[in-house]
């Protein structure tokens, strides 16, 4: 069950279209377990629509609706939709099957991180994955600009609280945080990054773990 | 007269006209509905795509969402969501992948836009029960003419024109708390939060 949602700001951006690709997916993987804020975008696209009625309308060309038949009629429909069939997710789709079993990079102690930016080619936040052994602890950071967040598997609690797999949580440069893995699997969460980690304390003498 | 048969009659008042028209489309393959659905909402999505940056690809545009809209009108279930807040959403989508393909580097999309973007209705077991829906949509018709127009502006630019928060706050000179404080309070107003935490 999730505890920690998007705040409304956010999902209305997601409603209206504006996020940026990493972003939307954070909030996309949210929904796809969360009905209470499935149901809030629900009545955001609401709005949309309202708004849309709203505003002033365009007259289009005469010949389009003739277009539009000519097409439908003739072009076979490039991918059939069914509702019965099973969709891969989009996690699935970008990750594979196993989180555990990826190429991760060791940092320190309990901390792996792989950054997986490249797969978002246009957009220019860093996207990275994080992974803290079951029990394992991760230095004390700040966040230089936002940081988004959304669990894939685990748990994790500092000082805010426990988030648990698909809690979302949004960190900024007033959050000084040292998460901890709780349960007894490894804690996977997906980041993006508005602008690079800054490392806190003791640990600042290694090199920053979540940027390599 | 009889209970049994204004039951069906009730069910079907709460459809509105346009997601009657788009039931039609989805389960006979109706061409006068679909046209009547062209007429009211081709106007709408064509100001939609101009204002949105896509003003000599508007035409194209209304296009693609009427032809997503024919090929996907089986999926549509009235219970889950109006026709107005269903083709917002297609449009949405396809005002999304227009502009990725126009503007993406890279030859392959790893990510389609519908992976990240839904249309509701689209997860089974929808917790939204066909009257909750309607509800909000009514209500949310009826605040908005209650609503300030400095709130109103702020929300027109955000779903309308495809700006950030940030973005509206740089045009209107405001500052970003500003901004996101009109949003919060037309949001509370139009009763699309209630709470934000702890539900």
């Amino acid at each position: 069950m999730t505890r920690h949602h998007p705040d409304s700001l956010s999902l209305m951006e997601y409603s209206a279209g504006n996020l940026s690709e990493p972003h939307a997916l954070c909030i996309r993987l949210h929904l796809d377990k969360c009905p209470h804020c499935r149901s809030r975008v629900d009545t955001l696209d609401s709005l949309g629509a309202v708004m849309m009625e709203e505003q002033p309308k365009v007259s289009v060309s005469e010949s389009m609706f003739d277009d539009i038949l000519a097409r439908i009629s003739t072009e076979p429909a490039s991918e059939p939709v069914t509702p019965s069939l099973p969709k891969v997710g989009v996690l699935q789709k970008l990750l594979g099957e196993d989180l555990n079993s990826l190429p991760w990079k060791r940092q320190l102690g309990d901390v792996s991180v792989l950054d997986i930016s490249e797969k978002f080619p246009d957009q220019k936040e860093q996207v990275v994955l994080q992974k803290l052994a079951a029990g394992g602890k991760a230095p004390a950071h700040t966040h230089r600009g936002e940081e988004t967040t959304i669990v894939l598997q685990g748990a994790f609690a500092d000082q805010k609280g426990v988030f648990n797999q698909w809690d979302f949580v949004v960190l900024t440069d007033q959050d000084e945080h040292k998460p901890v893995a709780v349960g007894c699997e490894d804690c996977i969460t997906l980041s993006v990054l508005s602008a690079p980690v800054k490392l806190t304390g003791t640990f600042t003498r290694f090199l920053n773990p979540f940027l390599r | 007269m009889t209970t049994l048969e204004q039951k069906p009659a009730k069910a079907e008042g709460r459809k509105d006209p346009w997601s009657q028209l788009l039931d039609k489309v989805g389960k006979h393959q109706d061409r006068e509905a679909y046209h009547a659905l062209f007429e009211h909402f081709g106007p709408q999505i064509k100001y939609y795509a101009m204002a949105n940056g896509l003003a000599s690809h508007a035409e194209e545009l209304v296009q693609e969402v009427f032809v997503s809209i024919w090929r996907r009108s089986c999926l549509y279930d009235w219970r889950k969501a109006a026709a107005s807040t269903w083709i917002f959403t297609i449009a949405r989508n396809q005002r999304i992948d227009m502009l990725r393909k126009m503007q993406r580097t890279s030859a392959e999309m790893q990510v389609e836009t519908e992976d990240l973007w839904q249309i509701p209705g689209e997860n089974e077991n929808e917790p939204v029960t066909s009257l909750h829906r309607l509800m909000s949509e009514r209500r949310i018709r009826d605040s908005l003419k209650h609503l300030p127009e400095e709130q109103i502006t702020v929300i027109a630019k955000v779903y309308m024109e495809n700006k950030s928060h940030q973005m509206v706050a740089d045009e209107l000179d405001i500052p970003l708390g500003t901004v996101k404080s009109r949003v919060r309070l037309a949001l509370n107003k139009l009763k699309v939060i209630l709470q934000d935490q702890n539900v």
